[in-house]
């Protein structure tokens, strides 16, 4: 089936990933999480012992199932093509920016609308720094941005990353080498065969559709082309009916149980950040990973950076804290960036107008 | 909606080659407009140029004047 020849087709490859994300919501996922790129990287490097901190360490297999399923569905439609070269150190950066951005924030694009579809506030003032970032990022474009054009490398190059990720499938499912979180986050989870068909069908539907939560506003501001905005509207309004429909649909800022922070101001920044990175790198965290299934090492650089970045936040205390309610006294405690978190978001953005504006189309 | 037709849609190997061809053609009045790759081409997210298959010519001229380099020529329904 083509998916992509008419807009309606194309929401509708957004309302089955919507479906995916209520369904992996309903088993198990993290609360008002559901599908989170950034943060299921980030518990994935936990799981690898790439950080240590214990309530946020699980291979999920919704990253796993993402890569295999654009890769499946790529090699099945003979899309798959092995390329490599552009620039991937600076790839490497925009991806460990992206994750920086995304975890002052706390949440990647795709969160960021699902916590919107949630009614959280703070998702919702965070989406104007995305698409200011994004603002800027096509700004670059046409200043002649570019990192390069890619070329057509071994096949078995474009493979890699997929190998990995049923390494550590293979790893999470039958070993207990890789750390799993007892409390928190990383311990809230659907069953291991259900996240993974999930990431199957939502990488499948994704690479068919192209979806992008920063190409769409990009195509919007750039073309005032809608066609990869209507696959990000049909999955908002699946989690808004679920989030209605099961009682999670809570309007607020200060919402304790959702992982997320009211300081408004980074909210803004930390979106920014991934906006600006996304678009200079070609895509957001999601589409990173599905362009990665389809044989780009570009991409898998960032996706690689995506991992070591959420590492660092975790080992450095770059990462913001969710509003909490404690156990104990039943206060509100409030969620914050931390003081090396802003640091960080603000020389990712400084570095991203660096990347941005000294990397220019060579004219023959 | 709009009728969907046949039309001459050129490919780029950078995306900042397609920012490139639509200030050559702005320009210059050379006709065509900038489009996401139709899905039909391409599995990547780039930027096209869109015009009539009767410009074909007039549209690689202006091209090799300006040193922008088409990754492929192609005739698609858009």
């Amino acid at each position: 089936m083509n998916l992509s020849d008419s807009k309606k087709k194309l929401a509708l490859a957004g309302v089955v990933c919507g479906i995916v994300a209520a369904l992996l919501a309903y088993f198990g996922n993290p609360a008002n999480m559901a599908f989170c790129i950034a943060c299921f990287i980030r518990d994935t490097a936990g799981a690898l012992g790439m950080h240590q901190a214990e309530a946020v360490q699980y291979a999920r297999p919704e990253i796993i199932g993402l890569i295999l399923g654009s890769f499946l569905i790529s090699v099945a439609t003979k899309e798959y093509r092995s390329t490599a070269g552009s620039s991937p150190m600076i790839r490497f950066i925009l991806g460990m920016i992206i994750m920086i951005g995304a975890l002052v924030f706390l949440g990647c694009p795709l969160r960021m609308v699902i916590r919107m579809s949630a009614g959280d506030l703070n998702a919702w003032v965070a989406l104007i720094g995305f698409i200011l970032g994004i603002a800027t990022g096509v700004f670059a474009l046409k200043k002649g941005f570019s990192l390069g054009r890619s070329y057509v490398s071994n096949k078995e190059s474009g493979v890699v990353i997929s190998v990995i990720a049923v390494g550590i499938l293979i790893l999470a499912v039958f070993t207990t080498l890789l750390k799993s979180s007892e409390t928190g986050p990383g311990s809230m989870h659907a069953p291991v065969i259900l996240a993974l068909i999930g990431g199957l069908v939502f990488g499948a539907f994704a690479q068919k559709s192209r979806m992008c939560f920063a190409g769409s506003i990009r195509d919007i501001i750039l073309m005032k082309n809608f066609d990869l905005f209507c696959v990000i509207a049909g999955l908002f309004v699946v989690m808004l009916v679920f989030n209605l429909a099961t009682g999670r649909f809570v309007l607020g800022f200060d919402t304790p149980g959702i992982i997320a922070h009211s300081d408004h101001l980074w909210n803004i920044l930390g979106m920014y950040t991934v906006g600006f990175a996304a678009v200079l790198a070609g895509g957001c965290p999601l589409r990173q990973l599905i362009l990665a299934g389809q044989g780009s090492s570009d991409a898998a650089m960032t996706v690689v950076g995506m991992f070591v970045a959420a590492a660092l936040c975790h080992n450095l205390g770059l990462a913001a804290s969710g509003t909490a309610l404690d156990a104990e006294t039943q206060e509100v405690v409030a969620g914050a960036v931390p003081l090396n978190g802003k640091v960080a978001c603000v020389i990712c953005i400084v570095v991203l107008f660096i990347i941005a504006f000294t990397n220019k189309r060579e004219s023959k | 909606m709009r009728k969907k037709e046949l039309k001459l849609v050129i490919t780029f190997h950078t995306t900042a080659d397609a920012m490139a061809m639509e200030k050559v053609c702005k320009e210059q009045n050379v006709p065509g407009r900038i489009i996401p790759v139709p899905r039909a081409i391409s599995a990547g997210c780039g930027l096209a140029w869109c015009a009539q298959l009767e410009e074909r010519e007039e549209i690689a001229a202006a091209m090799k004047a300006a040193g922008i380099e088409e990754e492929a020529m192609h005739e698609c329904m858009v």
